[in-house]
């Protein structure tokens, strides 16, 4: 996951990296309110995102993306056209609006993790 | 089946569920396993047409055991095949490799007949494979008369297409399929046959797996002839023609009696590139045309009807005159055969019949019709007796029937001088 390094959002890489880090991790009261916190500092929720509309495009997320169902994929397009525009205006969604670190939705995670098995899969065999 | 070259007698046995099982061994030093299903596009209702289409392309398709790509590199790694083939009335899903591989590939089957995913994105990659069956299918006439004859001959059930229709290319989706699996790939209307493959080991196969769905699935409705006609109009220089009207059952006597009437009149060349003196149709129209043509009778039996009537394919200007020839042939069968015809077809008929059960894929195809249509197997001795037993009466009964009955027709090509049906 290190190398899904997305252009500007060097905290959202960081933000994922320190999940997985502590994916494992009990998850107690601390580290809870850590995650919170991280994932408003991480800003992404101020223009409206999720963070899975913010993952970096490689190969497997981008087969991932296209085994989307129809309404999530349209919810996602909608969303980043939102944040484009928010950007382009240089501004941010008003307070209330902004994305809740519970709403959020890893919706893109089981289909790329069934990629992701599908290319190992793939490549365990070609080394037979 | 005892006794010839030492193969080992047919076991069938039913299960509690329904489900027929079947084997024989006959030695052969590559195993086929088949599983044989009632769910042909008759049991297709108004809104999932196409939808065994659909099913035949994905035999191959991820299952809750093993993905696509598993299915088709773990098969290949064996050196076997597996395989689907459907008619309007049964899907059979078959496997075939080497003896000592037999496993990996039952597996493989019972995974994709009992537990397939259809994850939405593949079943939406097969929409290109449809187009590319339909274009094939539609290079030959053949299929497209065939086709017509039997959405005109009939109400429902038998007159659904067996590709899928064009407004439905694209919508048939993965709820259709798994609707269509849970209505009808139920454990009753299953056989599961095997060639070279232990009995115990199927009978294992079927009571653990196989018994998921039990029941006799939605009922299927019976088959309405009506009689109509479809006429294709195309540039096509050559005319091809079936006249058909309604035929038998499969297992009657009458059905038997339709057979051999077939081969009376002619069922295709049996010596390439010959002038194929044993086949009435062909001596008769040769007489009305001097142009190429050709003429056979064709005959399909279905579990509660049947067609029977003349193919002809036709220069286009003498269309009316070949097709004509060609009832009045059938017609004077009616007045009576004779005896050195009549024979001559009971042979021909039981050597076609033997001879396809020459191969491993004949023999499993024959043993799995004759399991889901009743569970009693005939043995090929058997039924060449019952070919023995029709009597020239019969086949001119059968013939009277075609003459009588309503016509249903199909023609395709430039049809300025094809007739209608109301004008055979």
């Amino acid at each position: 996951m290190a190398s899904r390094a997305p252009a500007n959002q060097i905290l959202t890489a960081n933000y994922l990296t320190l999940i997985l880090a502590y994916h494992t991790a009990a998850t107690g009261r601390l580290l809870v309110g850590f995650r919170k916190w991280y994932y408003n500092a991480a800003g992404f929720n101020k223009i409206g995102l999720m963070r899975d509309d913010t993952i970096h495009e490689d190969s497997d997320v981008k087969e991932a993306l296209r085994r989307l169902p129809e309404k999530v994929y349209n919810d996602r397009m909608f969303r980043l056209k939102r944040a484009l525009d928010l950007s382009m205006k240089q501004a941010v969604m008003p307070k209330e609006q902004w994305t809740q670190y519970e709403e959020d939705v890893h919706y893109l995670e089981p289909y790329l993790e069934e990629v992701i098995r599908e290319r190992k899969e793939v490549e365990e065999w070609s080394k037979k | 089946m005892k006794g010839i070259r030492g193969i080992s007698k047919l076991s069938v046995t039913k299960l509690p569920s329904g489900l027929m099982i079947a084997s024989l061994d006959n030695y052969f030093p590559a195993s086929r396993i088949g599983v044989f299903v009632k769910a042909g596009c008759r049991y297709e209702s108004p809104e999932n047409q196409g939808v065994t289409h659909l099913l035949r392309l994905a035999a191959n398709l991820t299952t809750k055991g093993a993905s696509a790509f598993r299915i088709c590199r773990g098969v290949e790694a064996v050196g076997g095949s597996l395989g689907v083939t459907s008619s309007r009335e049964n899907m059979i899903y078959s496997v075939d490799c080497l003896r000592d591989h037999i496993d990996t590939v039952m597996e493989y089957l019972i995974n994709v007949t009992t537990a397939p995913e259809f994850r939405p994105w593949e079943v939406s990659d097969l929409t290109p494979r449809v187009k590319m069956d339909k274009a094939l299918a539609a290079q030959t006439p053949q299929m497209g008369v065939i086709e017509g004859v039997h959405g005109a001959a009939y109400k429902n059930a038998l007159s659904n297409s067996l590709y899928c229709p064009d407004y439905m290319v694209g919508q048939v989706n993965a709820d259709h399929m798994h609707n269509f699996i849970q209505n009808n790939f139920t454990s009753a209307r299953m056989a599961l046959v095997g060639l070279g493959v232990d009995h115990n080991v199927l009978k294992q196969v079927g009571e653990q797996f196989l018994n998921i769905r039990s029941g006799m699935g939605t009922a299927g409705t019976k088959a309405q002839y009506r009689g109509g006609e479809v006429r294709v109009q195309n540039g096509s220089s050559l005319v091809h023609s079936v006249v058909v009207s309604e035929g038998a059952a499969v297992g009657t006597d009458e059905a038997m009696a339709f057979s051999v009437l077939q081969h009376v009149l002619g069922a295709g060349p049996h010596v390439k590139r010959g002038s194929n003196p044993t086949s009435k149709l062909f001596q008769g129209v040769a007489k009305a045309t001097a142009d190429p043509f050709d003429a056979s009778a064709f005959n399909s039996n279905y579990s509660d009807s049947g067609l029977f009537g003349v193919y002809t394919i036709s220069q286009s200007a003498a269309a009316g005159d070949v097709i004509k020839a060609a009832i009045s042939q059938v017609k004077a069968v009616t007045g009576g055969v004779s005896e050195a015809d009549l024979t001559r077809a009971k042979t021909q008929l039981k050597a076609e019949y033997l001879m396809s059960l020459e191969s491993s894929e004949g023999l499993l195809d024959a043993m799995g019709l004759q399991a889901l249509s009743g569970g009693v197997y005939h043995s090929p001795e058997a039924i060449a007796q019952k070919i023995d037993s029709v009597s020239a009466t019969d086949v001119a009964n059968a013939a009277n029937k075609f003459v009588s009955g309503k016509k249903s027709m199909a023609s395709s090509g430039n049809l300025i001088k094809t007739p209608f049906v109301d004008e055979i």
